[in-house]
């Protein structure tokens, strides 16, 4: 009953915006789903922090409507070939987890359903409330869109965040954060770094992080990017070169071994406060400000990312969950009821508060909450301006990722020049998007 | 002969190598005691006030007492068939003459040496198809494919150990090939049976490429388990450390048990 | 007369193995030698189609997959030779007389790291080799080694781990090996000459030959699969500074989902593997 109650007093807000009140009557979760009780749900989860907020919120999604979500638990690097494995084989999952770079992959294997053939086939498990506008268009597109098509709804959410400790800072004599790299190079870099800490720490480990957080971060800001319009490689152009030159010489204001960092690495470097500034997701803000995890919880503070010459160009990263063609009729209407009641605006405030990060608009609209998770203002911001092919997002991007994190990382240790990296990524991407057919008309240009 | 320096230096090294061979375990599970702040302490420290926290988040709220259970069921299973299949086998290898012996022997070896990564999606395709994904008995049997071979490796070189008299004097007393190598030769041979034994434990135990691919839940292996706390986001090294040490204690605890036979069973051939 | 048995006596011994083992072990292999005859891609399989030996053409004049096989045999060759000079070394102090207590100790220990899940060695390995919270450089008196993060000590690394994990196993085969010469030949040795290394030379060694085999066939056909421990430690990198072969085709086949190209890569290592053996077989194995 105090499900419904959240639902009823939360939902109006955004149920005024979208005009959808008329028919907002009647509906309910539990009437919604009683055709489907009893159906048992399969999804591969991560082991991060919005997951486990929508586990503990789950109780009450399967007393209300008798639906069992049965969870596969798996880490990010598992989770695209357990999922891409599943689907090939015909297997048993009903809804597809799809991090933003899967997500032309996922479509154009035709393994998710669109939402508006959803809406078409299952008319009366769409809640009234559902009100797609409420989500950021950036957050929605990028994470749940492929060709125009809306396929998924964003679940887990992420824009890219500068962390900096205020305390570190303060000792050195500045009084804020750097508002471009080039500050942080020229002047945060040297005032920060000597005696055992660094002014910067980029995760750069040769996996989806080196290609999404190292390379793809360094490349945007600078003017860089992996694909001219022609789709053939840009990373030669003289705005890449400079990004990826001015992250080779940032790295000496790095911890050594930088490349074998993963986000755990960075965050316990920042929270033992060993660096001072650090870009990582948004999701980390709740263990870099729990003093059980974190010995600078005090002196944490968040601001958007750093501008380039071509501005502010933050990180964007994040999962949408979409129905899985596979599933049958049953199960696909359990799962979309699942989607749409974890992605809702009616749970988006219960969601942040157990620390994930919904990408409902109305969820932000309380000033108060910005109080509490100081990191609001940054993501509201970012989520303004962020690129969506900041990693493009096409079917090729997980063969090409495994190139960028090959050669990104040799060029960071100094095993090949620079060019020779780019040159050598350049011709690889290019090889596999020609056998894709896209040079040759067979493919569209999307990304 | 033995001077008392010779002594020494024997002690001293004996020492070394126990100490080099226990200590990771030693960090293991001192690291498997401790909060993650202090886990994480920069040096590392020695004396510290121990936890059982990760024990009860691993086993309880993580499950991997399940797939403990799993990874014994599996193990215990594979390896009773392997000698099964495999004692028998060996036994017609050493005893019996017949054509392309040599080869049959090899091609039971070369499957030991198929890398896993070559099968992993066959299989996975093909249990798919039978239904038998995330189920014990898929592990079970296609554990066989390295355990058989090292069973019948080392236990045909134990039958050949065994003077063939032994088997003459039986069979005038009119005793069946069955017989002779139930009665007669396989208790001569239970070195080497317990010691592939131990192998085939170890290495079902331990495996993790198939674990990861051909389970999910109810199936699912302990070392799969492991690997699963390794998302890059947070690394909780005193759960990992714990989780570690309920994988190991087990396999170390059958591996004590029957290191007594080691010695006596790994003899690969030579022959006295 | 030895080996006199029917057709179907012969059958019913080995009949079972070879039939179950021909099942489970024969189709998934077959399978994946046609799929390495196609284009056969885990995420694009609209485009899936015969290509004849164009995937074999790929990987053999690919740099990389010879850079990794590369690597893999400098591992073999860095970490045999210590495996068996310890080995031997350890299986010589445990066959001396007395002190059967430490000995019998000792002997339990080597089983530990025999028997300790290989993805479990390279987690630990992460903890104690972390360059800063890491044990090992407190042992090493504080220094500040770079171990995860720098090519060369990763791969010592490694080379550190698998020497640990598989020395005692070497010593316990050699130790068995050295259990079986016959003490009254031994001790007869002894008498004539007091130098230990001719006494290994020329008594011990024949009793330890299909023990050496063995380990070198194993050794040689586990590090052409080595995967699980690298797996968790350090994934390959930093860089490709230990990607060995195993990693690179799971890397190719699980990650950049092209399983056609990746059956090629495997198909290739183990021909490469049951070369080796049988070569180990032919010039040390007299009879089987």
């Amino acid at each position: 009953m105090k499900l419904k109650h959240i639902l009823t007093t939360t939902a109006l807000s955004a149920v005024v915006t979208s005009g959808a009140l008329a028919d907002g009557h009647g509906w309910s979760l539990e009437a919604a789903a009683e055709p489907y009780a009893g159906t048992t749900v399969d999804v591969v989860f991560l082991l991060r922090p919005g997951y486990e907020a929508i586990e503990a919120m789950l109780p009450e999604f399967e007393e209300a409507t008798g639906i069992d979500i049965n969870i596969i638990s798996h880490p990010y690097e598992n989770a695209l070939g357990e999922q891409v494995r599943d689907f090939v084989a015909g297997g048993d999952l009903d809804i597809a987890l799809i991090d933003l770079v899967w997500i032309g992959n996922f479509a154009e294997n035709d393994w998710i359903v669109p939402v508006d053939q959803i809406m078409a086939d299952y008319p009366d498990i769409i809640d009234p409330d559902l009100n797609m506008d409420d989500f950021f268009p950036l957050v929605l597109n990028a994470f749940g869109g492929w060709n125009d098509t809306i396929y998924g709804l964003p679940f887990d959410n992420y824009s890219g965040l500068m962390f900096y400790n205020t305390c570190m800072l303060e000792e050195a004599g500045f009084d804020g954060p750097p508002e471009t790299w080039q500050s942080l190079m020229d002047d945060y870099g040297p005032a920060l770094t000597g005696d055992g800490q660094y002014a910067f720490a980029l995760q750069s480990k040769r996996n989806e992080t080196q290609s999404a957080d190292s390379f793809a971060r360094m490349l945007w800001p600078f003017g860089g990017s992996f694909l001219d319009d022609e789709f053939r490689s840009n990373l030669l152009s003289a705005e890449s070169q400079a990004g990826l030159q001015f992250r080779q010489d940032l790295m000496q204001y790095m911890p050594d071994g930088i490349v074998a960092y993963d986000h755990a690495e960075t965050v316990n470097a920042f929270a033992q406060g060993e660096v001072a500034i650090i870009t990582e997701w948004s999701a980390f803000y709740s263990s870099v400000v729990d003093p059980d995890t974190s010995r600078v919880a005090d002196c944490v503070a968040i601001a958007p990312e750093p501008a380039g010459p071509a501005g502010r160009r933050p990180a964007l990263g994040g999962f949408s969950l979409a129905v899985a063609s596979q599933a049958d009729a049953d199960e696909q209407a359990a799962a979309w009821l699942f989607i749409q009641w974890a992605t809702s605006a009616a749970n988006a405030v219960e969601y942040l508060e157990r620390g994930g990060v919904p990408a409902r608009m109305s969820a932000y609209e309380d000033p108060a909450l910005a109080e509490t998770y100081t990191f609001i203002p940054a993501l509201v911001e970012s989520w303004q301006e962020g690129v969506p092919e900041f990693r493009p997002r096409f079917a090729e991007w997980p063969e090409i990722s495994e190139v960028v994190q090959e050669w990104g990382t040799r060029i960071m240790l100094g095993e090949v020049t620079i060019e020779e990296g780019a040159t050598e990524i350049g011709d690889r991407m290019e090889a596999i998007l020609e056998s894709a057919g896209y040079y040759s008309g067979d493919k569209p240009l999307a990304q | 002969m033995t001077t008392n320096r010779s002594y020494l230096v024997q002690i001293a090294l004996l020492a070394l190598i126990i100490l080099v061979c226990v200590f990771p375990f030693y960090w293991m599970v001192t690291t498997s005691l401790k909060t993650q702040v202090v886990a994480l302490e920069a040096p590392p420290v020695w004396i510290f006030e121990p936890t059982l926290e990760n024990y009860r988040e691993a086993l309880i709220d993580d499950g991997v007492l399940q797939t403990l259970i799993n990874s014994l069921i599996i193990a215990v299973s594979t390896t009773a068939l392997a000698l099964v299949l495999g004692v028998p086998a060996a036994f017609a290898l050493a005893r019996f003459e017949f054509r392309g012996k040599k080869d049959l022997w090899f091609w039971f070896i070369t499957n030991r040496m198929v890398s896993p990564i070559v099968l992993a999606l066959p299989f996975f395709l093909i249990a798919r198809n039978l239904d038998l994904l995330d189920r014990h008995i898929t592990l079970i049997l296609i554990y066989l494919t390295f355990n058989l071979p090292i069973v019948i490796w080392i236990v045909t070189d134990q039958f050949r150990g065994i003077p063939y008299d032994l088997d003459e004097a039986a069979r005038m007393e009119g005793a069946s090939q069955f017989t002779i190598m139930s009665r007669i030769c396989l208790p001569l041979a239970m070195p080497g049976v317990a010691v592939s034994a131990i192998f085939a434990f170890i290495f079902s135990w331990n495996e993790l490429m198939f674990g990861l691919v051909l389970t999910r839940n109810e199936a699912k292996t302990a070392p799969a388990m492991a690997v699963s706390f390794m998302e890059g986001y947070n690394l909780p090294y005193g759960k990992i450390m714990a989780t570690s040490t309920l994988i190991v204690i087990p396999v170390l605890i059958f591996a004590l048990i029957a290191s007594k036979q080691l010695v006596r069973g790994l003899t690969m051939g030579a022959v006295k | 007369m030895r080996g006199r048995a029917s057709r179907k006596t012969i059958f019913g011994f080995i009949g079972p193995a070879v039939v179950s083992l021909a099942l489970i072990g024969i189709a998934p292999l077959l399978y994946a030698a046609w799929t390495s005859l196609q284009f056969f891609n885990l995420t694009r399989l609209n485009q899936r189609r015969f290509v004849g030996l164009d995937n074999y053409w790929t990987v053999l004049t690919d740099e990389t997959f010879w850079q990794s096989m590369g690597r893999t045999f400098l591992l073999l060759i860095t970490s045999l030779p210590l495996q068996l000079a310890l080995g031997m070394g350890i299986a010589l102090v445990l066959h001396r007389p007395g002190l059967s207590l430490l000995k019998t100790l000792c002997r339990l220990s080597l089983v530990l790291p025999m028997a300790t899940t290989y993805a479990v060695v390279g987690l630990l390995g992460q903890v104690m080799f972390n360059q800063r919270f890491g044990v090992m450089n407190q042992l090493f008196g504080g220094a500040d080694i770079n171990w995860i993060g720098d090519p060369t000590n990763a791969f010592i690394m490694i080379v550190f781990w698998d020497v640990w994990q598989w020395t005692p196993f070497v010593a316990l085969v050699l130790l068995a090996g050295l259990t079986m010469v016959p003490t009254e030949i031994e001790e007869a040795a002894r008498l004539e000459t007091k130098s230990w290394w001719t006494v290994l030379r020329y008594v011990q060694m024949p009793f330890l030959i299909p023990g050496l085999v063995a380990v070198l066939i194993l050794r040689t056909a586990d590090t052409l699969k080595l995967f699980d421990m690298v797996f968790t430690l350090t994934r390959g990198g930093p860089g490709a500074s230990t990607e060995f072969i195993s990693l690179m085709i799971q890397r190719v086949g699980f990650r950049a989902f092209d399983q056609g190209l990746a059956s090629a890569q495997a198909i290739i290592l183990l021909i490469i593997t049951i070369i080796l053996a049988q070569i180990y077989i032919r010039v040390f194995y007299k009879e089987v």
